[in-house]
């Protein structure tokens, strides 16, 4: 069973085509890596993908349904920016979330809060920025959505700083959803994949199973060496 | 889930008007205490505070209406707010709703800085107060109304015009803050947004003004009823106050249209950055 079907997915904007007969079908239960360069068309798919564009041609289906308030119901979405206003302080974000979505842990994210030394009291914008995300990553684990789509999550983070996130994520998700992970910081996360979806200049290039690409006696980073090697 | 929504726009939206607010009751309880005091320029400077703070209110409200919209929906925060399992258009009524508390309770809070200035000035009654009385009453013109149910016919007609007028500012600063956020213009949203409000505003003061003038529907405020008259406006002899139907009318469906294309472009148009 699919929890994502894209099929002959064409976006532009103005003349300039980013995503080009795009076919993709993933399914429930999986992690993804949704790898590429900056630019390729990461954002734009995920965007796509989350409602938030909707001026484009092909098919996209997620739990069978086109993206609208139901599928928004069942994705958990972490954008690659904050996206919590400054005022909020963390017990107004969970009540936020607490209110719009069903699957929400509430008590789950007010301990999380709390473990990963977090006031609850302290506005967002005397935050920092690692702060922030760490909430705003809370959040979102503390969904049990059937879709995960995470934008970069480790962008900017230090080695360490990486480690976390990827444990947290990996120790939160809901066992039975699916995970797709935009990044272009291959080596950290190789390890949780088992399906990679690989977009250059707009075009799927890759949509392989991590053992597939095992059994030919690589790893997925020298895969992507390989394939966006002009890139470099 | 209209509940909800409206309840976090109205928490997010309290953050640009409650300090306004706040200076409001403190500046009347200043004014308040003044009468305690024979210090003439203590009254004098707290009834002019007040009024100011009122005036401001109104400002900061019509100003607060703009960035809240375009801080929920166009900012980072959009990504959250268009992420949410709600239909478009439930987040735009949430929005509108919230806005037209907002911008009411504003003008409340003015007509009320008046009255607290009107019956201060009153209890004072003497040198520059008798002259604040004066002014607020409009040089007697609020007495010249013959009975109870005019005002209340003046009052309802003021608030179905006050509705209308409410009702199209949000609309046009909707639209605009959309269209302004559509790739078409976001390379100068501003400049581009500006001319959008400019060129709708125009339409709807041109046409409304020639509906009225070539359709003389005329709703009336009587000395002690309301009636529609088939008379251009400032031809219906007895009436305190009318507006052209037609013209209003035009304003508020204009204003509705504006509305639902704006969660069109929402829906379908919208690029976040």
């Amino acid at each position: 069973m699919s929890i994502i079907h894209v099929s002959s997915l064409k976006k532009s904007y103005g003349r300039k085509l980013v995503l080009d007969d795009i076919n993709f079908e993933i399914a429930e239960g999986s992690v993804v890596g949704l790898l590429g360069p900056n630019g390729c068309g990461k954002t734009t798919l995920i965007k796509i993908l989350t409602g938030l564009i909707k001026d484009h041609t092909g098919t996209v289906r997620i739990d069978n349904e086109e993206p609208g308030p139901y599928t928004k119901g069942i994705v958990a979405f972490l954008p690659d920016k904050s996206y919590l206003p400054d005022w909020m302080k963390p017990k107004d974000a969970i009540g936020y979330f607490s209110d719009f979505y069903a699957d929400f842990d509430k008590e789950k994210a007010e301990k999380m809060v709390r473990d990963f030394g977090l006031d609850e009291n302290q506005r967002l914008k005397t935050m920092s920025k690692g702060q922030q995300e760490k909430l705003n990553l809370i959040l979102v684990m503390c969904r049990r959505a059937k879709l995960y789509i995470l934008d970069e999550p480790l962008g900017g983070l230090d080695p360490a700083a990486r480690s976390f996130v990827l444990d947290l994520i990996m120790n939160n998700y809901a066992k039975d959803s699916t995970v797709l992970i935009s990044t272009h910081l291959i080596g950290d996360v190789e390890r949780i994949f088992n399906r990679v979806l690989m977009i250059s200049g707009g075009k799927l290039i890759v949509n392989s199973h991590v053992d597939e690409i095992r059994e030919k006696g690589k790893s997925v980073e020298e895969v992507f060496k390989e394939v966006f090697s002009y890139a470099w | 889930m209209l509940g909800k929504l409206i309840k976090h726009e109205l928490r997010h939206s309290a953050r640009y008007t409650m300090s306004i607010y706040t200076a409001v009751i403190v500046i009347s309880a200043v004014m308040g205490l003044s009468l305690l005091s024979s210090a003439t320029w203590l009254g004098v400077m707290s009834c002019f505070a007040l009024y100011a703070a009122g005036f401001i209110a109104v400002i900061i409200t019509l100003v607060s209406v703009i960035k809240s919209f375009y801080d929920t929906l166009f900012g980072r925060q959009g990504y959250l707010t268009l992420t949410l399992p709600v239909k478009c258009s439930n987040l735009l009524i949430s929005k509108v709703i919230v806005s037209f508390i907002w911008i009411l309770a504003s003008f409340a809070l003015m007509a009320l800085t008046l009255v607290m200035i009107f019956f201060y000035a009153k209890e004072r009654s003497s040198g520059y107060f008798s002259m604040m009385s004066d002014a607020i009453s409009l040089s007697g013109i609020l007495e010249l109304l013959p009975s109870a149910s005019a005002v209340i016919s003046l009052l309802i007609a003021a608030a179905i015009w006050a509705v209308i007028t409410i009702f199209a500012y949000v609309s046009f600063v909707y639209f605009t803050v959309t269209v302004a956020n559509t790739r078409a213009l976001q390379s100068h949203p501003k400049i581009l947004g500006g001319l959008v409000f400019l060129g709708i505003f125009s339409i709807n003061n041109t046409v409304g003004n020639l509906l009225t003038q070539y359709i003389p529907l005329t709703f009336n405020v009587g000395s002690d009823s309301v009636y529609f008259a088939f008379e251009q406006m400032g031809r219906v002899n007895d009436a305190l106050l009318s507006y052209g139907v037609a013209g209003t009318a035009f304003s508020g469906l204009f204003a509705f249209g504006l509305l639902w294309l704006t969660g069109y472009i929402l829906e379908h148009k919208v690029n976040l950055k």
